[in-house]
């Protein structure tokens, strides 16, 4: 993985070393992590899951840096890393080893502020105060690092970090004043003294229990939400197989189950309701819903069929849906299949959303009629058929029992991949 | 929000780096800035996350062979955008500004941008449209894929869990290119709900020889068509419109959602597609570029 001998390709020029490997460190156990913060070097002990926010606020006791939605998006835990903005809640301790940290309590002190904090006192740049850390430090690198992007967009090189008190005006003003007092770049942080940083205990300060609700409740009854749903699917895909074969398969849970990327028939409970599992993987998603599907209609006449399905994952995603699906038969003696669905999404699957609910679900269905196509033609769905069709990893078999199967479909699904790549 | 336990290690070469793969539990970490959401919403529990920043040659950037700009797994976005030599690709400064926040650049990656596929990002739809090379090695050996082959849905490559993207080589401009990119989202630094990437080329005389436009935010890819059909309807942005409503009924296919319907998107696409088109001709005339 070297670039081409003629042209040398140079490292990164960032202000950051290498950083040196790390063996591994179990989930459960702690890694000896140091770096140094606004000027003094500690070490920490900490699991591989601890972010840096946490670590700053509960073990350095550093609580300027304030903690909001923790996946990214507001900006309250700006600190600089190696002299540069970013998110505290986006990096794990373990990851700063040999790091240059600075946080709101390193920009200055109250007998001594920092230009940007006499600033956002001058114009009134805070109100709450709780986004102040982050605005702050993310204003730090935007003039030491970037001083053409604030001249030439302020509000959008401010974007980074959210104020809900809307103390914008403010903040601007504040920022833009600095900018124009130093315009050959802001003064370095002058709170950043070798300091004791206050040690304190590690016990579970800041985290999370390890399982929450591991255990999905078992749903007897189907309920769908009121209201209008996440997304709406209508996809129609044209089969090869015969009306009554297609019909056949649709009124067989088990293989129709089968026929879902991802989905496995668990225990019939009786001849309308039916407990599954399905698994739905998307780069680093990884989804494992378990559910109850009840049939509500069933038309042999029309090969109409309406069901309902309510599914519950482990990390509190939900998601429920009511799918009509209709075969008709074509006159070349195929079927057009029209599957409708009203898809509900709650819970982190839900903020996570965006138009990729309804784009997801629409390929899945679309996967599905072809299942339902091989199944009608030959009474069942290859694993190997499946995989190679899947653009979503078919992870079916998360348990055990079909853990085998699922290696080999993998197997079988990379050499499918490369033989592709060629 | 916290991770639920993962294993972490920061293995020093990348034959580390796959033997810690194999088995497919792990997930690769560079920059973490679209991984750890996930795993704070728990969306995702890999067994392990493999840090790849302390592998060398994967910290490696800039120019390789005649016309390429080569950047590698772990180099992060704000190096790239401030590398004088990236200036060589236009679209990378054009691009790069829409790419998150200043925040998130500091310590997102070029490359994992490409491998976390989301259909509405900036840097997927650059690689496609310039058909970047991208250079992937697994339990198979190493191997170089088009970008444009590479995405297969949203947020599915043909990565597979135990492979990881170590590099990927976009082609620099030359006489007679002309760029445009486009981008409308809700607030600055969120995800678009339409955008446009589009690379024209002009001979000699002025006659348009190839283009190409990729669209992001518009369906569960990015998805990539040979414009130089449509460009000979016009030069004008007003003239290239019809064109480009035609193009947004076939290409923009995304079911929507509460920011923004099919409809209003097609007709962003519309509008962005000419608008960018008219701009990258005039400019692959002029010899100016971007500007």
């Amino acid at each position: 993985m070297t670039a081409a001998p003629d042209t040398p390709a140079r490292p990164d020029t960032g202000a950051r070393r290498l950083p040196a490997p790390v063996a591994r460190v179990a989930a459960h156990e702690t890694a000896a992590v140091t770096f140094t913060v606004n000027g003094t070097e500690t070490t920490v002990e900490v699991p591989p899951r601890a972010h840096l926010g946490d670590v700053l606020r509960e073990r350095l006791g550093l609580t300027g840096t304030h903690l909001g939605c923790e996946h990214g998006v507001c900006g309250m835990c700006t600190v600089l890393l190696d002299g540069e903005a970013a998110r505290a809640c986006l990096l794990f301790a373990v990851q700063c080893e040999g790091a240059e940290i600075v946080t709101v309590e390193g920009l200055g002190s109250p007998d001594d502020q920092h230009p940007l904090q006499q600033a956002f006192s001058a114009h009134h740049a805070l109100q709450c105060g709780f986004c102040t850390p982050g605005m702050l430090m993310s204003s730090y690198d935007l003039l030491a690092n970037a001083p053409e992007e604030a001249a030439e967009n302020l509000p959008e090189a401010m974007s980074g970090v959210l104020c809900r008190c809307t103390g914008y005006r403010g903040i601007l003003a504040a920022v833009s004043d600095v900018a124009g007092t130093y315009p050959d770049g802001v003064p370095e942080p002058r709170g950043c003294a070798p300091r004791m940083l206050v040690g304190r205990t590690s016990s579970g300060a800041g985290q999370a229990p390890e399982d929450a609700g591991t255990a999905a409740p078992q749903l007897t009854e189907v309920r769908l939400p009121s209201g209008p749903p996440s997304a709406v699917v209508d996809v129609t895909s044209p089969l090869t197989s015969p009306v009554d074969r297609v019909w056949g398969v649709l009124t067989d849970f088990d293989l129709l189950a089968r026929c879902l990327p991802g989905a496995r028939l668990v225990e019939s409970l009786d001849e309308d309701r039916h407990r599954g599992r399905a698994t739905v993987a998307l780069g680093p998603v990884k989804l494992s819903f378990e559910g109850l599907a009840q049939v509500v209609e069933r038309d042999p006449d029309a090969h109409r069929l309406r069901f309902h399905g309510q599914g519950k994952d482990t990390g509190g995603s939900a998601t429920s849906a009511d799918v009509v699906l209709v075969a008709s038969p074509t006159p070349d003696g195929g079927t057009e299949l029209t599957a409708h669905a009203d898809v509900h999404l709650s819970g982190r699957v839900a903020q996570f959303g965006r138009a990729l609910a309804g784009d997801v679900s629409r390929r899945l269905f679309e996967q599905f009629a072809a299942g339902v196509d091989e199944a009608a033609e030959t009474g069942s769905v290859s694993e190997v058929t499946l995989g190679r069709r899947l653009g979503l990893a078919a992870g079916a078999a998360r348990d055990a029992a079909v853990g085998a199967v699922r290696r080999t479909a993998q197997r079988l699904r990379a050499r499918v991949r490369r033989r592709g790549d060629r | 929000m916290k991770a639920a336990p993962f294993a972490y290690v920061r293995p020093p070469t990348l034959d580390d780096v796959l033997a810690e793969l194999a088995g497919g539990d792990g997930k690769v970490l560079a920059g973490g800035q679209s991984l750890v959401p996930v795993l704070a919403m728990r969306l995702g529990r890999p067994a392990t996350l493999i840090d790849v920043t302390a592998v060398p040659e994967l910290t490696e950037h800039g120019p390789t062979g005649r016309s390429g700009y080569r950047v590698a797994a772990a180099v992060r976005q704000r190096v790239v955008e401030r590398d004088p030599a990236a200036q060589d690709v236009p679209l990378i400064p054009m691009a790069m500004p829409f790419v998150g926040h200043r925040e998130l650049r500091s310590r997102g990656t070029v490359c994992g941008s490409l491998a976390h596929a989301d259909p509405a990002a900036e840097l997927p739809a650059v690689a496609c449209c310039l058909d970047a090379q991208v250079e992937v090695s697994g339990p198979g050996g190493a191997r170089t894929v088009s970008a444009q082959e590479f995405v297969t849905g949203a947020m599915t490559t043909t990565a597979g869990p135990e492979d990881v993207l170590t590099a990927v080589t976009f082609p620099t401009a030359g006489p007679g290119d002309g760029f445009g990119f486009a981008e409308i989202a809700r607030r600055h630094g969120d995800f678009a709900l339409a955008g446009v990437v589009c690379r024209v080329h002009v001979t000699g005389s002025g006659a348009v020889d190839s283009a190409v436009l990729t669209g992001f935010g518009i369906s569960d890819r990015a998805v990539t068509r040979d414009v130089a059909a449509l460009l000979a309807t016009g030069e004008r942005e007003e003239d290239l419109r019809p064109a480009t409503i035609e193009l947004a009924a076939e290409m923009v296919d995304t079911g929507g959602d509460t920011h923004g319907s099919t409809g209003y998107r097609r007709r962003l696409f519309a509008v962005l597609a000419a608008r960018e088109l008219a701009r990258a001709l005039r400019r692959a005339r002029e010899g100016r570029t971007t500007t």
